[in-house]
């Protein structure tokens, strides 16, 4: 071998073995110092050996036994759907949140400015929300790759960890296992149309909750009476703002479990047990929850009634004048007879659906019978 | 008509990938190192590329069914691969299937002759 093919075979070797894992290398450099100068005896031309073996990337290519994607096939398809409803569940409370700041934002409307200014506070709504619904969902994206890529390698994991267990004699042992193979028994029947929960109202409530718990963080101040005088806005907020940081954990935590409600919903997307029980259990502790926050905890503006009155001074004849008829313990117990009424509502129709067209309690039936 | 050409060598890969398995572990029984092997696959009318071999070689010995020794002694250092003990005993089933499958293969393809 003259110095020029020692060269050559170098370089080719190189080219193999960048593209290994660093552990592989060594061993993998001798193994073609072997193969290499073995054919070269052969064969008598480095030029002849090296066209033979072919490009060194197809060659490493060989080597790379490993996975070498990100999601893989089995969970490619729930990948899919998942990037789907969290960018639906991301946009739209994003886009929605986007415009009802720049409306809050907007200045004192006079009857001659009202088109432009709305139209303005619209557009300059839209034109943020779009960039930021675009970030988040780059970000989405970014988290949700991230979840599944990770799944896919602890499955990957799991798998080899059975592949060692596997062995031959396990194979002539075939029989002892039979009991736990897959027999027509293990089908569950289609669900009925009506056991279907709907994907929509699911997303719909989903985002419904986040742009609530986030209008509640962010700006609690949103939810006031409004009254324009001339050029200034007044606004008499309806919560008890001094107080937020208790009233708004207790809040958020209850808003939290209808959406943990409302995700599992979405996820296994049929009425069955589990659907029910973490309907009943969510149901019961939002209801708590909503006691909790309504009766006990000071959640509206002690004053509102008072700051009602002062902004509105002496016009008697508007239309807000009823809102001086406040009753904190009034609009308490309305709300709260209002949420257990829908909670219990809710709960009710979800055992019914359950009951009566649910999975899994239909799923007796023997096929011989 | 490139497309035609990667189809059959795609499927034609696929119908190889196996059978390399059971072609390399046949002769492994005593000791021989990768280039020996290209050999006498090839004398034999098998012949496997040396870069599907050399992998492939390794691959078998992380799946237990080859073990490798490095021999010093010579004028250059060669790694000898051999069957282990559950290699054979793999080989031995892979070899009754394929007995078999070739021989229903035999009837299949014969029968289209007629």
């Amino acid at each position: 071998m003259t110095p020029n093919e020692k060269d050559y075979m170098d370089r080719y070797i190189y080219q193999v073995i960048r593209r290994l894992p660093k552990a592989q290398r060594d061993e993998v450099r001798m193994e073609l110092e072997e193969l290499i100068s073995d054919m070269y005896t052969d064969k008598g031309s480095m030029e002849e050996v090296l066209t033979e073996l072919g490009d060194p990337a197809e060659f490493a290519k060989q080597y790379q036994s490993d996975q070498r994607y990100l999601i893989g096939p089995e969970y490619f398809d729930t990948y899919l759907w998942f990037v789907r409803v969290v960018f639906i569940c991301t946009a739209i409370p994003i886009l929605g949140i986007s415009l009802i700041n720049a409306i809050g934002e907007m200045p004192a409307v006079t009857s001659q400015s009202a088109a432009p200014v709305i139209i303005r506070a619209i557009v300059s709504g839209l034109t943020a929300g779009i960039t930021d619904a675009l970030l988040s969902c780059v970000t989405a994206f970014g988290a949700v790759t991230l979840t599944f890529a990770i799944m896919e390698r602890k499955k990957i994991q799991l798998e080899m960890k059975k592949a060692e267990k596997w062995s031959v004699k396990s194979l002539s042992e075939e029989k002892k296992t039979a009991a736990f193979r897959w027999t027509p028994k293990f089908l569950e029947p289609v669900p009925d149309k009506k056991a279907m929960i709907s994907r929509g109202d699911s997303i719909a409530g989903i985002v419904f909750i986040v742009i609530f718990s986030v209008l509640l963080i962010f700006a609690p101040n949103f939810f006031a009476a409004f009254f324009t005088e001339g050029e200034t806005v007044t606004t008499v907020p309806v919560f008890n703002l001094e107080q937020w940081g208790i009233v708004l954990p207790a809040f958020i935590l209850s808003l939290l479990i209808g959406l943990a409600d409302e995700i599992l919903r979405l996820i296994v997307g049929v009425y069955c047990s589990l659907v029910m029980i973490s309907n009943i259990v969510c149901g019961v502790l939002q209801i708590l929850l909503g006691i909790v926050v309504l009766k006990v905890l000071p959640i509206w503006n002690p004053n509102f009634a008072l700051e009602l009155e002062m902004a509105l001074g002496d016009k008697a004849d508007s239309g807000a004048r009823f809102l001086t008829y406040w009753n904190a313990d009034m609009v308490s117990n309305g709300l709260l007879t209002f949420i257990v009424a829908i909670t219990l509502f809710e709960i009710g129709a979800t055992i019914y659906k359950t009951l009566r067209y649910g999975v899994s309690i239909r799923n007796e039936k023997n096929l011989g019978a | 008509m490139g497309e035609e050409k990667d189809l059959l060598s795609t499927l034609l890969l696929e119908l190889r990938r196996g059978t390399l398995t059971i072609s390399v572990l046949s002769q492994m029984k005593e000791p021989k190192y990768g280039y020996a092997l290209v050999q006498s696959l090839e004398e034999k009318g098998v012949a496997i590329d040396p870069n599907t071999l050399y992998p492939l070689l390794r691959r078998l010995e992380n799946q237990g069914l080859l073990e490798s020794k490095w021999e010093t002694g010579g004028a250059k250092p060669r790694k000898y691969y051999q069957r282990t003990e559950y290699g054979t005993e793999i080989y031995e089933k892979l070899k009754a299937y394929w007995q078999n499958l070739s021989a229903g293969m035999e009837r299949l393809l014969r029968e289209e002759e007629a």
